[in-house]
């Protein structure tokens, strides 16, 4: 091949991929040209490891990758490459888009005088499967105070501090040399603490929709506080909502995800979720060091057993886990289902979190918690 | 250059003792030769930090390491000053003046990886080991660092790398890296070896391993992989676990063995439980007779 057909070749496959969705810039495809300038081109695995080398920065893109490139350089017929989204699309079936609670014209009118408007009292102490659109407008202003309260840790940087622990040595040096070596002006600084990695496991199956789209609102809240808060969601399926939350609005992150975890029919599956998530994330140390929130009603259908080893993995990794079970909330609750009783021994706290009053309960935990069990 | 072709490469690597996939040969070979760091990321075990060390071997250079964790700073990682001889070089001077710029001068300064790697006239592979444990920030100034290879030290002023360092970088994806450090490196998925290969890899890494065990070890991990696991033994575990074997003499897998010597396989009490429950007994047996047919 000419020199310069193979540039508008790897120039085209270049377009192909990010049409795909891969992140391919100019600067990337210059890379593959010279990494294509390194090997033997007549060798189509060194062409493909040169390209891929170049042109993939992620191990989930390989896939598609290698797709394209089988479709480029060996002529299969390109109208069976996927688009991103349809790869994405396939895994999901039909959802029928579920009852939809909230209209979107309700929110417009947040903040202003409607029917059925209750004072911020009332609201904190009603369950919120009964709350209206309007109060869960409402709802979402009072999260965000909440939200901010987050657990902290110590971090290993060092700012200055007037009631520091740890001598500023590089300033005392400095001022050693007006005082021929003595050091006489000194300088604290402080490990300052910064927030502890929060990681929330949510179920949104169909029992729990209504406190799950409270719950999320705080999540998003959350996320919104800064770095280091992962949001998850699960009915049927685990999925990770975190880039979902961060860019778009909490209900439409919501919707989207709930169609793509939820089987009308199939129930919830705690058990295999908290190990998908264990398998997926937890062994990236994701779980390490952080405080881990499950938000479930614990109604495991298929293995109770599975729900209890999972918690146990999840606990030794984590700095603390937490449950929350909005039914909890009721005075005569038990945790009798078989998942809840399965999963108790491995939580360190256990709250209701089914209305405002409860939530705060869990952010002045949060705020306060503590590594209990042995590491 | 200490290799001519990726062939080339390949063979020397072997000899090093490391045996690479067709994909890792190329993407060293390739980051040897166009200067650009090379980014592993895999399961735990499948011998990234390994790779670094063995190319390290193929150029002569020396491994500098950098270990990532949470919290890593400037002065673990480039320089940090040596106060207590800076004090006592003040008091040695006694009425004499020091000099401000002498005190904060190369011979007071504690030199972290990245200033020795930059610093370093011997060819050195500097192995960024675990950079998803890394902070954001020490990301971000990471960056800059492997893109212009200087670091400023505001005392002394700026330090050029007297000589490229070939950089390598480790993931476990804990969590999914900046996409502006992504796009300085090259970017290598390593997975599990196929059976074959790491039979392979058994062989040259344990002396003495008798043919038969090589197989039948690499043949279990596989089927262990197959098995649920929370974490799936590596090729690390493998090489551990054939080694041990050979130590205790065996030449062929045996259930009581298996299970006294499963440690050095299965790290979590729980696979331990998972893999005894999964008759343990019955997959040893399968694998030694399947062996034993081909």
């Amino acid at each position: 091949m000419a020199a310069d057909a193979l540039v508008r070749h790897v120039v085209a496959f270049g377009r192909v991929l990010r049409a795909a969705g891969l992140d391919v810039g100019p600067g990337r495809v210059a890379e593959a040209l010279s990494g294509l300038d390194n090997v033997r081109i007549g060798v189509k695995d060194d062409v493909y490891w040169a390209l891929r080398l170049t042109l993939v920065s992620k191990a989930e893109d390989i896939e598609l990758f290698d797709r394209a490139f089988d479709a480029w350089f060996l002529r299969v017929r390109r109208d069976e490459l996927p688009r991103r989204d349809e790869v994405v699309a396939k895994a999901v079936p039909d959802a029928q888009p579920g009852p939809r609670e909230i209209d979107p014209d309700a929110e417009a009118g947040e903040g202003e005088e409607t029917p059925g408007w209750t004072t911020s009292e009332s609201l904190h102490t009603k369950d919120f499967a009964s709350m209206t659109p309007q109060e869960l407008a409402e709802l979402k202003r009072l999260m965000k105070d909440l939200a901010a309260r987050r657990p902290l840790r110590r971090s290993r940087r060092l700012r200055r501090h007037h009631r520091g622990d740890i001598l500023d040595m590089r300033r005392l040096v400095r001022a050693s040399l007006a005082t021929g070596g003595d050091p006489l002006d000194r300088t604290f600084r402080k490990k300052m603490l910064v927030p502890r990695r929060l990681v929330v496991i949510c179920d949104v199956s169909g029992s729990m929709e209504a406190y799950a789209r409270a719950l999320l609102l705080f999540v998003h809240a959350a996320v919104g506080t800064g770095k280091g808060v992962e949001a998850f969601v699960f009915g049927t399926r685990l999925t990770r909502l975190t880039p979902e939350l961060k860019s778009k609005d909490a209900e439409e992150a919501f919707d989207a995800a709930s169609a793509r975890v939820v089987d009308w029919s199939g129930g919830t599956r705690i058990g295999a979720s908290l190990k998908a998530y264990n398998d997926g994330w937890g062994r990236r140390a994701l779980t390490r060091g952080a405080v881990v929130i499950v938000v479930s009603d614990g109604w495991e259908r298929e293995n109770a057993e599975l729900v209890g080893s999972e918690m146990r993995r999840l606990q030794r990794q984590a700095y603390a886990t937490v449950w929350v079970n909005p039914l909890k909330g009721s005075p005569e609750y038990q945790p009798l289902a078989g998942g809840m009783r399965a999963a108790l021994p491995y939580i360190d706290r256990f709250l209701p979190g089914h209305n405002l009053a409860a939530l705060e309960e869990l952010a002045t935990v949060l705020e306060g918690i503590e590594r209990r069990h042995a590491a | 250059m200490a290799f001519s072709s990726i062939d080339d490469l390949e063979r020397q690597l072997l000899e090093t003792g490391y045996l690479p996939d067709r994909g890792l040969a190329t993407a060293l070979f390739l980051s040897v030769r166009l200067d650009k760091p090379l980014l592993l990321e895999g399961e735990p075990g499948v011998g990234k930090t390994e790779a670094a060390k063995a190319i390290a071997r193929v150029l002569g250079a020396r491994v500098i390491r950098l270990q990532c964790y949470e919290g890593l700073d400037v002065q673990h990682a480039v320089y940090e000053w040596n106060y207590s001889r800076q004090l006592l070089h003040i008091r040695a001077a006694q009425e004499g003046q020091v000099d401000e710029q002498e005190l904060f001068g190369p011979e007071f300064l504690i030199r972290r990886p990245l200033l020795e790697a930059l610093e370093s006239e011997e060819p050195v592979v500097l192995l960024i080991d675990e950079i998803d444990r890394a902070d954001d920030e020490f990301e971000a100034f990471l960056l800059e660092i492997l893109s212009d290879f200087t670091i400023t030290i505001p005392e002394i002023g700026t330090i050029h790398a007297k000589r490229k360092p070939t950089v390598i970088l480790t993931s476990n994806r804990t969590r999914e890296l900046h996409d502006a450090l992504k796009r300085r490196c090259m970017f290598h998925w390593i997975g599990h070896p196929g059976l074959e290969r790491e039979i392979e890899i058994v062989k040259l890494r344990v002396p003495g391993v008798p043919e038969r065990l090589a197989e039948q070890v690499a043949t279990f991990v596989s089927r262990l992989r197959d098995i649920d696991l929370a974490k799936p033994p590596g090729v690390a575990e493998t090489i551990d676990w054939a080694s041990a074997l050979v130590e205790l003499g065996k030449d062929e897998l045996d259930p009581e063995t298996v299970e006294a010597t499963l440690g050095s396989l299965l790290k979590y009490h729980e696979d331990f439980e998972n893999v005894k429950k999964s008759a343990l007994a019955d997959l040893v047996m399968d694998v030694v007779k399947s062996g034993l047919q081909t």
